[in-house]
C-alpha cells in the first residue's frame, strides 16, 4: 500500500507544471534521441499497452498503430538487392500507399522496415546516430555486424515491452564486403543471404528462391527482387503501392527508383503472360 | 429490441465510437478485485490538410463528442504553434490534432514550449522539418504510454512550398500532399485520392484499352483546394455522427496563418 | 446508385481468406430477369444465397408468369432473410433495378436479418462501405445520365476499394437503363 501511495503522491512544489527533468528537457536546445519512455501507472505495463494498441489480440483496441509489410533483401555477386512495398494498414485501412520502408542509415547502410512503423522509423534514427559517433570515435566507418548488433543489442533491452520491428540491416565495407543481417524486436540477429520479412514474406519466397541464384547479373537480380515483390503485393492484402528499389553497391547504394505497381503489374501480365488468374477480358 | 436505441454504447464490442465512461472493475474467482485503468476517450471529430505550390491547408471540425454525446459545438482542432501573445503573432506552423483532445491539448502545449524555447536560443524560427521530426521524437518519447492523437502538422518549407506531415499515436510520420485524420477519415480519404491526386483516372481518348494514359497529378490552386475541404467535410457530416456544427480552416501562406470559420450541419 | 432513368450496381472482384487472396474473379452481383442483387459477406453464404432468390424468383416467375418487380424482389429479400431471424446469412444485400410499371429506378439494401434500407441516392455494403459512403457522397449528383452515372459508380467504387485491404482487384459495373442493360468489367488496381 505504501509504494502504492508513494506511486501516486508527491511533495507540493511539484504538484503544479512541469517536474524539473522536464523544465531540463525543454531548455535543451538540440532534440535529442531519448530512452527514457513515459510509463503508464499500471503494474504491468506491457499488457495494459497491448490491450490499447494490438489490433491483432485486440480488433477493437482504441489505438491502431500503423504496420509495414512485405520486404526482402539478397546477397547477390554483384552486391546487395533491397526491395519492399509501401503500404501501411491499421487493421484493414489503408493508411497509407507511400511509405519509404527502405530507411537511408548512412551512405552505405540500408535497413528495412517491417512491423510498427514509429518503431522502425525511430530505431533506425538512432541507429544511424550510433553509427556516426562510432565513425567519429574510430576514425573509420562502422561495419555492419557491428551495426546491427547496436540495434539487436537495443531491442533486446525493450524485449517484452511491446516493441514490433522486424528489420534488415544491409550494407558494404572494405573488411566485410556485402554484408546483410535480420533483427528483429524478439532480438533476433542473422546474418543469411536472403531475407524476406513482412506478412507478404511467404509470396516473396516462393518467387525468390525459384528464381535465386549467387552468380546473378546486376538487372537480373534487381529484376527478380521487384518480381518477388510484385507477387507479394498480388496475393498479400496487407502489402502494395510502390516497388522501392535499392541495390548496395561497393561504394555505396543506389537508388532505382519508387515505381507505382499498377502499371509494372499489366505490364508484366499483358507483356509475359504472367498472372493468368487475372482476367483482362469481360466474361 | 427498445434497448437498443436508449443504452449508452457499449466498450468492448461496440461499433467503436466510444468507450465506457467508469472505471471497469474486474472480479476474479478468488474474489480479488482488479480496476481497469483506462486514461482515454475518443471525441471524434476530424481533420483534414492539403499543400499546395505555396500554400497549406488545414482544417477540422469543431463538434467534440463523447460516445453519443456532444460535449460542445465549438472545440478547435487546429493550434498554432510558436507564436507570440494570445494572439500567436508570427506564427508559420499550425498542429492539427484528432482523437483524445486531452491528450491533443498537453501534446500542443509541449510542441508550442519546444518551438517557442528553439526561438529563443538559436533567435531564428524552427523550420517546418524540424518541428516535424521533434514531433515525431516527443510522440515516441510515450511509446509505451501513448498520446492518443492522430497528428497533422503544416506549415511552408525552406523553399516556399507547401508542406505537410501526417503522424500515428507513436510518431512515425511521413511528408505527402493530402491527409485526412480521425473519426471520418475513411470516407474523407479515398475522395481526396480522386480529387487531389487524381487516382483512378485517365485522360480521355489517350489511348484505346490497356493504352489509356493515367491522369498525372498536379499542385491545386487555393480556392479549388479550399472548395475540396468544404466538399470533404459536408460529405463527412451527413454520413458520421461525430462529425459536425462548424469548420475550422487555417491557411498558411508567405503571409501568415489566414483563419476561417464557416458552420456546417449541427445536427 | 441513382440516376435519371436509370441505375447502377457495382462490386469488385476479390475473394480472400483475411490478407490472402483466394480468387480474383468473384463478382458479387447476380441478375434475377430485371432486377440485379450484390451480395457481400462471407462467401459460402454469397453463393448460397444467390442460389436461393434464383429458385424463388423463378417459382415466383412460373406461378404469376411476370418478371418480378424490385419492390417484390426487396420484400423477398427482407422476409427471407428474417426467416433466419436467429442464425442469419453473413451477408448484406443490396437490390437495383427499374420498375416496369412505373419506369422509376428502385435501389435498397438490406442488413443481414432483413431490414430494408430504401434510398433515393445510394447503397453501399461491404468492408469498404465507410470509404464508399465518402465517396459516394462526395461524387454523386442528382439526374445523372447513364454515361456520368457510370464515371460516378466507377469512380466511387474504384478509389474506395483502394482504401480497403480486403476489397479490389477489378470490377464489374452494370448501367440499368429501361430497355438496355450494359456490363462493363473496370481494370482496377491488382494490389
Amino acid at each position: 500500500m505504501d509504494s502504492l501511495v508513494a506511486q501516486y503522491t508527491r511533495p507540493a512544489e511539484q504538484q503544479e507544471g512541469y517536474f524539473d527533468e522536464d523544465q531540463l528537457e525543454l531548455s535543451q536546445g538540440s532534440p535529442q534521441l531519448s530512452l527514457k519512455f513515459a510509463l503508464p501507472p499500471v503494474a504491468n505495463s506491457s499488457a495494459w499497452l497491448r490491450a490499447m494498441t494490438d489490433d491483432y489480440s485486440n480488433p477493437n483496441c482504441p489505438i491502431k498503430i500503423a504496420h509495414g509489410t512485405t520486404t526482402l533483401a539478397f546477397r547477390f555477386k554483384g552486391g546487395i538487392i533491397v526491395a519492399t512495398d509501401s503500404r501501411a494498414t491499421a487493421g484493414n485501412w489503408i493508411a497509407s500507399q507511400t511509405v519509404k520502408k527502405v530507411i537511408e542509415i548512412n551512405s552505405c547502410l540500408l535497413g528495412t522496415m517491417a512491423g510498427g512503423a514509429a518503431d522502425c522509423q525511430y530505431w533506425l534514427a538512432y541507429l544511424g546516430m550510433q553509427c556516426r559517433l562510432h565513425e567519429l570515435r574510430h576514425k573509420r566507418r562502422i561495419s555492419v555486424a557491428a551495426a546491427s548488433k547496436i540495434l539487436a543489442n537495443l531491442v533486446y533491452n525493450y524485449k517484452g515491452m511491446g516493441l514490433s520491428m522486424g528489420t534488415m540491416c544491409a550494407g558494404v565495407t572494405p573488411q566485410e564486403g556485402p554484408a546483410l543481417y535480420y533483427i528483429d524486436s524478439d532480438g533476433t540477429r542473422l546474418a543469411g543471404n536472403l531475407f524476406c520479412v513482412g506478412s507478404g514474406q511467404t509470396f516473396a519466397y516462393g518467387v525468390l528462391d525459384a528464381e535465386y541464384s549467387y552468380d546473378l547479373s546486376d538487372e537480373d537480380a534487381l529484376e527478380l527482387g521487384k518480381r518477388s515483390i510484385l507477387a507479394a503485393t498480388h496475393r498479400d492484402a496487407f502489402s502494395g503501392g510502390f516497388i522501392n528499389l535499392y541495390h548496395v553497391k561497393e561504394d555505396g547504394w543506389v537508388k532505382h527508383g519508387f515505381n507505382d505497381t499498377n502499371p509494372i503489374f499489366w505490364k508484366t501480365k499483358l507483356e509475359k503472360g504472367e498472372f493468368s488468374n487475372v482476367t483482362s477480358e469481360l466474361v | 429490441m427498445a434497448s437498443v436505441f436508449t443504452a449508452p454504447p457499449l466498450a468492448d464490442n461496440g461499433p467503436g465510437y466510444s468507450f465506457k465512461q467508469t472505471p471497469t472493475t474486474h472480479i476474479s474467482a478468488d474474489g480479488t478485485r482488479q480496476h481497469s485503468f483506462y486514461p482515454y476517450t475518443d471525441n471524434g471529430g476530424s481533420t483534414l490538410g492539403i499543400s499546395g505550390a505555396d500554400f497549406t491547408i488545414l482544417a477540422g471540425d469543431t463538434r467534440s463528442t463523447s460516445g453519443y454525446n456532444i460535449n460542445s459545438r465549438y472545440v478547435p482542432k487546429l493550434f498554432k504553434i510558436g507564436g507570440e501573445g494570445p494572439e500567436h503573432t508570427g506564427s508559420s506552423i499550425v498542429l492539427s490534432v484528432v482523437g483524445f483532445a486531452a491528450d491533443g491539448d498537453a501534446l500542443k502545449e509541449r510542441l508550442d514550449t519546444v518551438v517557442k524555447m528553439y526561438k529563443y536560443q538559436h533567435g531564428k524560427n524552427m523550420s517546418v522539418a524540424a518541428c516535424a521530426q521533434r514531433l515525431s521524437h516527443i510522440l515516441y518519447n510515450k511509446r509505451f504510454f501513448p498520446y492518443y492523437v492522430h497528428a497533422i502538422l503544416g506549415g511552408l518549407d525552406e523553399e516556399g512550398k507547401g508542406a505537410l506531415y501526417s503522424y500515428d499515436p507513436v510518431g512515425s510520420y511521413e511528408r505527402e500532399q493530402c491527409r485526412a485524420a480521425g473519426a471520418a477519415a475513411s470516407l474523407i480519404m479515398p475522395f481526396l485520392d480522386n480529387q487531389v491526386n487524381y487516382k483512378n483516372q485517365y485522360i480521355p481518348a489517350s489511348g484505346y484499352g490497356h493504352d489509356l494514359q493515367p491522369r498525372k497529378a498536379e499542385l491545386l490552386p487555393r480556392n479549388t483546394v479550399e472548395e475540396l475541404v468544404r466538399d470533404a467535410f459536408d460529405s463527412a457530416v451527413e454520413r458520421h455522427i461525430e462529425v459536425g456544427d462548424g469548420l475550422q480552416m487555417m491557411i498558411i501562406t508567405k503571409d501568415g496563418i489566414e483563419e476561417v470559420y464557416s458552420p456546417l450541419k449541427k445536427d | 446508385m441513382v440516376g435519371k432513368d436509370c441505375v447502377a450496381i457495382a462490386c469488385d472482384l476479390r475473394l480472400g481468406l483475411q490478407a490472402l487472396t483466394v480468387s480474383n474473379n468473384f463478382p458479387k452481383i447476380f441478375s434475377y430477369g430485371d432486377v440485379y442483387l450484390g451480395l457481400t459477406g462471407l462467401a459460402t453464404d454469397v453463393s448460397t444465397v444467390a442460389d436461393l432468390f434464383r429458385y424463388k424468383v423463378n417459382m415466383y416467375r412460373l406461378r404469376e408468369e411476370r418478371q418480378i418487380s424490385p419492390q417484390t424482389m426487396a420484400n423477398l429479400v427482407s422476409s427471407s432473410l428474417y426467416e433466419r431471424r436467429f442464425g442469419p446469412y453473413f451477408v448484406s444485400p443490396v437490390i437495383a433495378g427499374i420498375n416496369h410499371t412505373t419506369g422509376k429506378p428502385f435501389i435498397c439494401g438490406f442488413d443481414s436479418i432483413g431490414c430494408i434500407d430504401f434510398a433515393k441516392d445510394f447503397i453501399v455494403s461491404g468492408t469498404a462501405s465507410d470509404q464508399l459512403f465518402g465517396t459516394c457522397e462526395g461524387l454523386w449528383e442528382p439526374d445523372l445520365g447513364p454515361e456520368d452515372l457510370f464515371e460516378t459508380v466507377s469512380q466511387a467504387l474504384l478509389n474506395a476499394v483502394d482504401r480497403d485491404a480486403l476489397s479490389g482487384w477489378g470490377a464489374h459495373v452494370y448501367i440499368i437503363e429501361k430497355d438496355k442493360v450494359t456490363k462493363r468489367l473496370l481494370k482496377g488496381r491488382q494490389d
